[in-house]
């Protein structure tokens, strides 16, 4: 349980914040025109993610495949960035 | 809908875990959030003479801004200012020191003071609303429990699902307690559903906002957030002071262009509610005139001056504003039920007091599904969760209702015994919150819960009593002179009474007719 939880709260953070930073990116419009809406949805993102990482088979899992994710979607997001292929 | 059953075993335990941990925090939250809803109608309540006063002139304002600004030069970074009208009849004026500490001044104390006139007992009532009372830290605390409320919301969906339909209309009163009082909070938290996911979120970004901003900051936005925020959040851009003195407009000026500008935009009943001036008297000085669009979602709106010529810098008002203004606004009305009118703050009371409930049945849930039906002696952390939840909440219920009391007295005797109101409150919640805690420590549960619900009874029947004793605004009185804010108050405060009363009596017939194998059976020989 605590494995799950942890792994819910440490790399699922940084998950919901590749979640919640591709959308503001990859939709239309400039990133900044979605601020407010972004940290907003942060919080029921990271829930969420929270809530799936105890549908894991155990916590090493967990643990293994948030960090895996979220490594891939912000280095995903800071190539996008650096390509200026958002804005 | 058809889940496995580890899936449910896990779910059902993380929903019993964030429940208890934040359960008792979030008890407070939604007993006192109910009660803020009312907040404008508090501080006329509190204050003896408020009901009578009439509402100000815009000439009242423009003289309290003018002496504001002459008597404290560092209200010319920023003022702010609510126009007199149905949030304060007054005019009141208000502005950061240069450490950071606010000030107060209306027509009447012009020199100002720390605390906002007649409003010690809705910013305690507040204050526990988002902060359990904690100074700083408090906040940060009630963000953690807003997610931790977010994951009890999500996992009580899910073990919900597999029933939802069947469950939804489902309330078996009856022999089997404890199947009535799951009926109950299930019914009552899936209906009210919406509502709390709203809360969830909105509190958290209420709470966390900054933390998390700093989070992200580095991770998505590339450092860039801090010079994006103003444009985000505000309507007038940021704008250095020129050095060079100009005379400034007035508020009849101000309001004239704003409305002018929002009847450009189609909206012909923008009423101005508050300001805030930056750099005043410079040739840089900004206004940014905010005020409601009535029968809009987010109906508050703002057009930003330059507060010299009058002429507009930009505008947020409503179906004219980008996404970060419009999320806002909405975010911000959803959260505090300032849409509709009188019946929309009446179901958000009634949603908060529910809330309430929904947290206490929780505890009781708990303490129900680790009884041992074959012993009068039941374990020691059933025990203590059951002094803990009778101590704290319905402490909390007494603490509130003292601190009613309290204000009331304090506002006719506080100058004479010289104390001060705001501490004054403090003192009667706290202590008066304290002893309960106290109380339910050292007696059986089901005593402490009988005698708590009753000193909560008698406490929020002195409610009106004490409002009328030193005032003279006796319901009825209230009632005739079309004092309905007032009435409602002391209506709703006999009415609660009469419902803990109530509450009492059904704990009392439990402990002596229920099941005698429970924490909530009297103990032989009492």
């Amino acid at each position: 349980m605590w494995a799950r939880a942890t792994a819910g709260i440490v790399p699922g953070f940084f998950l919901s914040a590749a979640i919640v930073g591709l959308a503001s990116w990859l939709l239309p419009g400039p990133w900044q025109s979605t601020l407010v809406l972004g940290g907003l949805a942060f919080f029921p993102v990271w829930v969420g993610v929270f809530c799936l990482g105890f549908l894991f088979r155990s916590g090493a899992r967990a643990w293994l495949a948030y960090s895996l994710l979220a490594a891939a979607g912000l280095a995903g997001l800071a190539l996008l960035r650096h390509l200026q292929w958002v804005q | 809908m058809k889940l496995k059953s580890s899936t449910l075993r896990t779910f059902t335990a993380l929903h019993t875990w964030v429940g208890l941990v934040a359960g008792f925090a979030l008890f407070v939250a939604f007993y006192a959030g109910a009660i803020t809803v009312f907040h404008h109608d508090l501080m006329v309540w509190q204050s003896p003479h408020a009901v009578e006063q009439p509402v100000g002139t815009l000439e009242d304002a423009q003289y309290l801004l003018d002496e504001t600004l002459k008597r404290h030069p560092e209200a010319r970074n920023w003022v702010g200012m609510l126009f007199p009208g149905e949030e304060s009849a007054q005019p009141l004026a208000y502005w950061p020191d240069a450490q950071g500490r606010w000030h107060y001044a209306t027509p009447d104390d012009l020199q100002g003071g720390a605390e906002p006139p007649s409003a010690a007992l809705s910013e305690l009532v507040n204050a526990l609303h988002f902060s359990l009372g904690l100074p700083v830290a408090g906040l940060y605390l009630m963000g953690i429990v807003s997610l931790l409320y977010g994951v009890a919301l999500v996992s009580g969906v899910v073990i919900h699902l597999p029933k939802l339909v069947e469950d939804l209309f489902a309330l078996r009163p009856g022999r089997n307690l404890k199947r009535f009082w799951q009926d109950a909070h299930n019914v009552i938290g899936v209906l009210s559903l919406p509502m709390h996911v709203m809360f969830a979120a909105t509190g958290a970004l209420l709470c966390l906002a900054t933390v998390v901003a700093l989070a992200l900051n580095p991770l998505i936005y590339g450092g860039k957030l801090a010079e994006a925020m103003p444009a985000a959040l505000d309507t007038a851009p940021q704008m250095a002071a020129a050095g060079t003195p100009a005379s400034p407009g007035g508020l009849a000026m101000w309001r004239a262009r704003a409305q002018e500008e929002a009847r450009k935009r189609g909206l012909d009943a923008f009423e101005p509610t508050y300001l805030k001036l930056t750099h005043a008297g410079d040739a840089n000085a900004l206004v940014e005139i905010t005020g409601e669009v009535p029968r809009t979602l987010g109906s508050l709106g703002a057009v930003a001056l330059n507060a010299n010529t009058g002429e507009v810098v930009a505008s947020q008002l409503p179906g004219h504003r980008d996404i970060n203004h419009a999320t806002l606004s909405i975010a911000y009305r959803l959260h505090f039920g300032e849409y509709g009118n009188a019946w929309v703050r009446w179901l958000y009371f009634l949603l908060g007091i529910g809330g309430a409930f929904l947290f206490f049945s929780g505890n009781l849930l708990w303490i129900e599904s680790r009884r041992k039906r074959r012993q009068p002696e039941q374990g020691k952390p059933q025990v203590w969760m059951a002094k803990a939840t009778v101590g704290f909440c319905i402490g909390a219920c007494v603490a509130i209702s003292t601190a009613f009391v309290a204000a009331q007295v304090l506002e006719s005797h506080g100058a004479a015994w010289g104390m001060d109101t705001a501490t004054g409150l403090n003192v009667a919640c706290f202590g008066s919150w304290a002893a309960c805690l106290a109380w339910a420590a050292v007696r059986p549960p089901i005593r402490a819960a009988i005698e708590l619900l009753w000193a909560a009874a008698i406490v929020t029947a002195l409610v009106p009593l004490a409002h009328g004793a030193m005032t003279g605004a006796w319901l009825w009185r209230s009632a005739a002179a079309g004092h309905t804010a007032l009435f409602a108050i002391d209506a709703g405060a006999l009415a609660m009474a009469a419902g803990f009363a109530w509450l009492a009596w059904l704990t009392g017939r439990r402990s002596r007719t229920g099941e005698r194998n429970s924490v909530w059976a009297l103990p032989a020989g009492i």
